[in-house]
């Protein structure tokens, strides 16, 4: 009974973000009825008006996602219960869970800093790893000996699953920081702007990369009796921390603030999903997912 | 993106962090460039680049294990399997190590650098660190006023000391701490919070190090057997300079309904000095700690006990053989044991897993006898309980049982590890969720007694403080119970 509910819930969460995807295209994209509220000078915040048909697109679209993330939820709450363990088992949960992840990290954003622009890009790749689930096999597999310390590896997975998030919201706001040269789009948020959404979403996720990888050591040092082994997973996680690490870093420097920062961004995003994927090519102890 | 007047004016007033202007770099030693080289932060950046591509080499490239590197004949085997997926670049690759990036010459440098980068920045800005925490004066310069990235002015028509009081009333409403500094006609106010997060970049900075000091120390001092086997009812003793043995009294597995292994777990007691110190059970994911020595269950297998006995009747041997090893084909499992007097080295070689083995049948055993490099005697097969004669001895293969494969790590460095893993969690949160706040606010008397605050905040280089001054300014504004003098003079210059 739980893992259908699961399954309902899943698709009925990958059909609305769908809808809410193509509905934040079309309130936002050209939408010329955005406008500068707020401080003068480069930290305007934009609103769109509110009224129009564009208007209620975006407010739906707002809608269709928190609902979808009400369902991602139940889907992964019906999933723990029929399994009896967090979402780490294998692709199909840990997809779901990073899916989550970043729409929870999306919404966030979008509430917080009235930065719906992101959805562009943050939300795509959330339903094309609820796309992506689709495809993998999601057969309730008993856990093997090593990963039978639930409270740990649940925590592992729920901390990583929220710095992706977080580094997907980080992406989209450097895609749109690039996209949105000399701020002359007048449908997309202000460069500064964009930048400091940029930081912010990293000041979550790095720290929380960092936790992932303590908790992951620890794991390993009960299980294996070693708390690093240079497993792919592992060097991974290592070099995506790096790259953010190099963010924070570069942000406050000369030379490297706004664009190469921003690619910075787009870089740790693409060893993000290589840490995600990633032993899907190379093996190691993180085989099953 | 702040302009460069502003840059210079928010440097200006870091007070201190920034120290001597840069002198020309051919009248300095070398040592001296490199100690420059090593606290500049872009080349701090470049390294944690570098680090990260080659990390990420590491991660792509297939990386031989350990154990095979250590093993010419396995190593030879690894490459040409890897060969199969490199081709033509298997052996630039393997020059290169990359089959072995982590312990490569390269990886090692930059870590080295990296903490040397770590160390010499560290070394070369807490004293401006200190002083910004510590030693910010209460009055600065009226000019900055006017020229701080965020500044706003008000009017009271409050004397002096009561608009001061309200200001410092509504600094410390939002957790600011607030010093002041009165005078005939002004009050200077300076407020900060949060000032000992700024020691929170040292705590994350020396946490790498400390990983990096915990790693070395695990190397130097510790040791590890990834493949410690003991079988049932038989005792080990662990060696690696230790009096440590291990006895096996029971080794258990089970199975979910469907096949996969639910549980493995062996009942041990483990002897110091030949004296009982600790029993109990290691499973998959509680191991077994004693001394600092962690012993850890990874695998399991075959084993044979088996009895030699002369022609006179003589026992000469009993033991419980674990078949841990694999024949040179890689089939079959295989376990030896001499027997000194004798000077013969006999192997215990069971059946291959899977289907029929033609050799061996399953549930026997095959044994082979040989002295130095040559056999002994035929080989015989033998069904469990029975016995045969080789090379003159009687060997009886008693029954089949089990051995526990365990992993024995003793490192001396986790601890520091754990503590450095500590420090680098709590400096985080230091630093990103507790960022240092300054404010500095002058309240001045006018000549018809009313009175002009004015606030001002510095531009922090890693955040937009915009929200924290609209938030402090509005604080003040309501302390006061009025609007900003000037309309103009009221917005942020960003």
């Amino acid at each position: 009974m739980p893992e259908e509910l699961s399954q309902f819930s899943f698709a009925v969460a990958l059909a609305t973000l769908a809808t809410a995807v193509g509905l934040y295209v079309l309130s936002i994209v050209g939408n010329r009825g955005l406008q500068a509220v707020g401080a003068s000078g480069g930290m305007a915040l934009l609103r769109p008006a509110d009224h129009g048909p564009r208007a209620a697109a975006g407010r739906y679209a707002t809608l269709l996602t928190t609902n979808a993330f009400v369902f991602l939820s139940a889907a992964l709450v019906a999933r723990a219960v029929a399994t009896g363990h967090g979402p780490f088992a294998n692709m199909f949960e840990f997809s779901l869970a990073f899916s989550w992840g970043a729409v929870a990290l999306f919404l966030y954003f979008e509430f917080r800093y009235q930065m719906r622009t992101l959805a562009l890009f943050v939300l795509p790749v959330a339903l094309g790893l609820l796309v992506y689930a689709t495809t993998v096999p999601r057969d309730i597999e008993p856990l093997v000996p090593a990963l039978q310390n639930n409270l740990l590896l649940s925590t592992h997975v729920a901390v990583a699953v929220l710095a992706y998030g977080a580094f997907t919201v980080a992406f989209a706001a450097a895609v749109l920081y690039l996209i949105q040269h000399h701020d002359r789009i007048r449908w997309l948020p202000p460069r500064a702007k964009l930048d400091e959404i940029g930081y912010r979403a990293v000041l979550v996720g790095f720290p929380m990369l960092a936790l992932v990888i303590i908790l992951g050591a620890v794991w390993a040092e009960i299980a294996w009796g070693t708390y690093w082994s240079w497993d792919p997973k592992e060097t991974a996680s290592l070099a995506t921390w790096l790259i953010y690490g190099g963010y924070l870093h570069a942000r406050v420097m000369r030379g490297w603030r706004g664009q190469r920062s921003a690619l910075l961004l787009i870089g740790g995003f693409g060893a993000t999903l290589l840490t995600y994927y990633g032993n899907l090519f190379f093996g190691g102890m993180h085989s099953y997912a | 993106m702040l302009t460069a007047p502003d840059r210079r004016r928010s440097m200006a007033s870091e007070a201190g962090s920034r120290s001597s202007a840069r002198r020309h770099l051919r009248d300095v030693p070398v040592a001296g460039r490199i100690f420059r080289l090593l606290a500049s932060m872009k080349f701090a950046l470049v390294l944690i680049l570098v680090l990260a591509i080659v990390t990420m080499i590491g991660t792509v490239v297939d990386q031989v294990p350990q154990g095979v590197l250590e093993d010419q004949f396995a190593y030879a085997k690894w490459l040409s399997r890897a060969h199969e997926r490199y081709g033509m670049w298997t052996s630039p690759f393997e020059r290169l190590q990359l089959f072995n990036v982590f312990h490569s010459l390269v990886f090692r440098a930059l870590l080295g650098m990296l903490a040397a980068s770590i160390v010499i920045c560290t070394v070369s800005r807490w004293h401006g660190i200190w002083n910004t925490a510590f030693h910010t004066p209460t009055r600065v310069p009226e000019t900055f006023f006017g020229h701080a990235r965020y500044h706003v002015q008000f009017e009271s028509s409050l004397q002096v000391s009561d608009a001061a009081a309200r200001v410092r009333k509504a600094l410390r409403g939002s957790r600011y701490h607030v010093r002041a500094d009165v005078d005939e006609t002004t009050v200077a106010l300076f407020g900060d919070r949060n000032r000992l997060s700024r020691f929170g970049t040292f705590l994350t900075h020396l946490a790498l190090v400390l990983i990096l000091i915990g790693a070395i120390a695990g190397g130097l001092w510790g040791f590890k057997d990834p493949g410690f086997v003991v079988a049932e009812g038989s005792t080990r003793d662990l060696g690696m300079g230790t009096n440590i043995s291990v006895r096996l009294d029971h080794f258990a597995d089970e199975y979910y309904v469907d096949g996969p292994p639910k549980d493995y777990r062996s009942d041990v007691v483990i002897f110091d000095d030949g004296r009982e110190v600790k029993q109990g059970t290691i499973r998959v994911n509680s191991p077994m700690r004693y001394e600092g020595i962690a012993f850890h269950q990874l695998f399991y297998g075959q084993a044979a006990v088996m009895k030699v006995q002369d022609a006179a009747g003589n026992t000469v041997f009993e033991d419980n053989i674990p078949l841990a090893a694999q024949t040179s084909d890689g089939l079959r499992p295989v376990g030896y044991f001499e027997i000194p007097t004798y000077g013969l080295t006999a192997f215990v070689i069971g059946a291959a897993p899977g289907p029929e083995d033609p050799a061996i049948p399953a549930g026997d055993v095959r044994v082979e006898v040989y002295k130095g490099d040559s056999s002994a005697g035929s080989p015989a097969n033998l069904i469990q309980g029975t016995a045969a004669t080789v090379a003159g001895l009687t060997f009886t293969f008693e029954r089949e049982s089990r051995f526990t494969g365990l992993k024995v790590v003793k490192d001396p460095g986790v601890n520091i590890i754990w503590v450095a893993c500590g420090l680098l969690v709590a400096g985080m949160v230091a630093l990103f969720y507790l960022p240092p706040r300054r404010l500095w606010a002058l309240c001045v008397r006018r000549p018809d007694g009313t009175t002009e605050v004015r606030v001002a905040m510095p531009a922090q280089r890693d955040f937009a403080m915009d929200g924290e001054f609209e938030r402090m300014s509005g604080k003040v504004k309501d302390a006061l119970g009025g609007a900003p003098s000037d309309p103009e003079e009221g917005d942020t210059h960003a």
